[in-house]
């Protein structure tokens, strides 16, 4: 194909990078956003009160009453996930699986009550969390979709390496006075290059993270398939007990729980409790992961019946399985204080940038010819690109407002305000076809800011009172206004954008704009100072 | 691309490249797969970490495939090599597992 | 005491990708009206990548092997970033950055060695100290 390994890596990255751009830019953005999941979650519940600790005493009666509102409502499930109350979220966060097949049920109870929990209802920061590997889509066909980018993402970076000639020289290039191409290439490649080994840790670890899905037959051949067994024997969980089939109670879990407390340091997270009426009930504490880069939560497993300790896991993986889970810590960066995270959190954005600057230039690389109408293919990419690089943050925003503006006792509230997520990302798509394009864009941009405007004021203005912790509601709302601003600011470069004119480039143009200058270029433009832009214009 | 651009050699050549597409995506997760399988057991180390090993090393392999098919000089080239490979693992896995028998995953 | 091995690595960091910078002859300009001779792109590049390397160092000794890189890493691309925005859109403001970085890296020591807690807080001790919760919360 083509001529040289470089053009054939060079078209090998345009078409990779643009099939499936659209669904990378989501993962990337929801999976940033994922890296604060906790704190969206905090906002978008304003009625939780945190609390200073919560002792064994508590957390042993939380797992009481637990067990005892899973008696009377699922009785018939397999597994019981009991999420135990932390300062953060003093609630107990119910979940089961009853069979394939069926829908697993939630319940949230107020930590001391047991009563269900007197809060909005909404999805909070899990809602981008699961997104970011499901695409809100079946699970096994979302994580398959975003594995499959995952995978052409990796491509991707390896003929873009290819094919960037001047890694080094252009390292720290970023032209804004030349032609528009030419700077979206600037941009793409120092987003790209600069965090470079972000993006190639970060897309690796992340197939790694369901490298079992993806791959499956190294545990098809040496366990025939047993994936439980391969977890046990590769020490990431305690040995799993099938159900014995005979009928068997289950005593009280506080001692377990105030055993387990008393066995390890950590903060104990929550109890899995498999076959919960069977004679091989089991229950398995799981612990916050100790502070390190590897994702290994501590555990103990109790015989249900008897409050017998079966097993304890802690540490001691072997080479490769602590490779497996270092890669998949990487990934999610929960070892990570503030400050690291909120430069992880610039590498997500680096990314999201990267990808859709490869977007956009596939779209100005190929703008029509003066004066002919933009082909169907190209609309279609335009409107996609539009839709998703301002429309998904709008998406975001609309989301967070909607749980400000829905009625608390809405029925099904937390699917109104995903529906506001989706309606709002399919309508910037659709009207993205109707206007010239850089009005598309700059529109798109507006709109973004503006939501995001409205976030911050509305969370002030109807939410003020729920606040524990005013300044730190604050500072949620500033980063909003600082989202809000980034938006606006495109908005205003999309709108003001003159590019100079190619071949005679006198100093004074090559400049960046004076602010006057760059008012009068709203006005009709000088003919010859526009070639790109004049051309974006009328496409 | 040729002498005389004619709309043949254009249909040829797009056929060229969707062939390395099927082939790079086919060939890659087909090699991929087999040298989890074959690395699974014979990797000196013990059965987990054996596992864990080759799956972890199955992307990068799947990546070099991918790289390899869309690198070759013609379409003939990257299916011979795809195809030599395949064999090669396929062969080596047989001589190891045996004839496998369909599992059905618990 | 992450947060001031964070800022020291973020100094030696962009103090190193400045002087690789300022070591090609398109961005030369950008601090400099003198003439990039030979010999001083040399003396840039080899200043660049000690400062880089140093700044793995400080972040391997003071947080480890286990965290010590991907602090550097981070703090690496961070300030890559300031660094590219600043050339781009304010060239002078890299006068400014060179000298808080200049200041930060004599502050960050001072205040390490000021404060005794980090003499007995090495990363194999971390287990008795309770663990940083997930950001710190």
């Amino acid at each position: 194909m083509r001529h040289g390994f470089r053009q054939s890596m060079a078209w090998l990255h345009t078409w990779s990078g643009l099939i499936v751009g659209w669904v990378l830019f989501a993962v990337f953005v929801t999976g940033t956003a994922s890296y604060y999941r906790a704190e969206i979650s905090r906002w978008m519940q304003p009625e939780l009160r945190r609390e200073a600790t919560i002792g064994p005493d508590a957390l042993a009666r939380a797992a009481e009453l637990g067990v005892a509102h899973l008696q009377q409502h699922a009785a018939g499930a397999r597994t019981w996930f009991i999420a135990l109350p932390q300062p953060d979220r003093p609630l107990i966060d119910l979940f089961w699986r009853t069979k394939p097949g069926t829908p697993p049920g939630r319940a949230v109870l107020d930590a001391r009550t047991g009563e269900p929990a007197a809060l909005r209802e909404t999805r909070g920061g899990d809602f981008f969390y699961r997104f970011h590997f499901e695409l809100h889509l079946p699970p096994l066909w979302g994580r398959w979709i975003v594995g499959i980018c995952a995978m052409i993402m990796l491509v991707a970076l390896v003929s873009g390496v290819v094919t960037h000639r001047r890694i080094f020289a252009d390292f720290f290039t970023l032209r804004r006075d030349k032609a528009a191409q030419r700077g979206w290439l600037d941009a793409h490649n120092v987003t790209g290059v600069l965090a470079l080994p972000f993006h190639l840790m970060i897309t690796y670890t992340g197939v790694v993270t369901l490298a079992l899905i993806y791959m499956p037959w190294g545990v098809t051949v040496a366990y025939k398939g047993d994936q439980q067994a391969f977890f046990a024997e590769s020490g990431q969980i305690t040995q799993p007990r099938p159900a014995a089939g005979r009928p068997g109670a289950l005593v009280p879990v506080g001692p377990m729980v105030r055993e387990a407390l008393a066995t390890i340091p950590e903060p104990l997270e929550r109890l899995t409790i498999s076959h919960p009426r069977d004679a091989h009930a089991t229950v398995v504490a799981v612990f916050e992961e100790p502070h390190g880069l590897s994702h290994e939560h501590p555990q103990i497993a109790f015989d249900g019946t008897s409050g017998a300790v079966l097993e304890v896991r802690r540490g001691g993986l072997q080479p490769a399985a602590k490779t497996f889970t270092t890669m998949v810590g990487l990934h999610e960066a929960h070892f990570a204080g503030p400050g690291l995270r909120l430069l992880f959190f610039l590498c997500g954005l680096m990314g999201s940038a990267m990808v859709a600057t490869g977007l956009v230039l596939w779209t100005v690389a190929r703008l029509p010819k003066e004066g002919r109408a933009p082909g169907l293919g190209w609309r279609l990419v335009h409107a996609l690109n539009v839709g998703t690089v301002a429309g998904l943050p709008a998406a975001v925003a609309m989301m967070l407002l909607a749980n400000r503006l829905l009625p608390a006792g809405l029925a099904g509230r937390a699917e109104w305000e995903v529906w506001a997520f989706f309606g709002t990302w399919l309508a910037v798509t659709l009207v993205a076809l109707v206007p010239a394009p850089r009005r598309a864009w700059s529109g798109a941009m507006a709109f973004a800011a503006i939501l995001f405007l409205a976030v911050a004021v509305a969370d002030g203005l109807t939410t003020r009172a729920l606040w524990d912790d005013p300044a730190w509601f604050l500072a949620f709302d500033a980063a909003m206004l600082a989202l809000a601003a980034a938006c606006a600011l495109v908005a205003r470069k999309v709108t003001r954008y003159v590019a100079p004119a190619r071949g005679r480039r006198s100093p004074a143009e090559g400049r960046p704009m004076p602010a006057a200058q760059a008012r009068t270029a709203l006005q009709p433009v000088p003919a010859g100072r526009e070639e790109a832009g004049r051309r974006f214009e009328r496409a | 691309m040729t002498l005389r651009p004619s709309a043949l050699a254009d249909r040829l050549g797009r056929a060229a490249v969707l062939g390395r597409i099927v082939l790079a995506a086919g060939g890659g997760y087909a090699i991929a797969a087999l040298a989890t399988a074959l690395l699974s057991l014979v990797l000196p180390l013990p059965r987990s970490e054996a596992v864990t090993a080759a799956t972890l090393a199955s992307f990068a392999i799947m990546i070099a495939v991918v790289v390899v098919v869309f690198a070759a000089r013609s379409l003939g080239r990257a299916l011979a090599a795809i195809a030599i490979a395949t064999l090669l693992l396929g062969g080596a896995l047989w001589l190891v597992a045996g004839p496998l028998t369909p599992v059905v995953p618990t | 005491m992450t947060p001031l091995v964070l800022a020291l690595n973020l100094g030696l960091s962009f103090l190193g990708l400045t002087a690789l910078c300022v070591s090609l002859p398109r961005h030369h300009g950008a601090v400099s009206a003198a003439v990039l001779a030979l010999r001083r792109v040399v003396l840039l590049r080899l200043a660049g990548w000690t400062l880089i390397a140093l700044s793995l160092l400080a972040a391997a000794a003071l947080d480890g092997w286990n965290f010590g890189p991907v602090q550097w890493l981070g703090s690496l691309i961070g300030a890559g970033l300031m660094l590219i925005v600043a050339l781009s859109y304010d060239p002078g403001a890299i006068r400014w950055l060179v000298l808080a970085s200049v200041l930060g890296l004599v502050a960050a020591p001072a205040a390490l060695l000021l404060d005794p807690s980090w003499r007995t807080e090495s990363p194999e001790a971390g287990e008795e100290v309770p663990a940083p919760r997930h950001g710190g919360r």
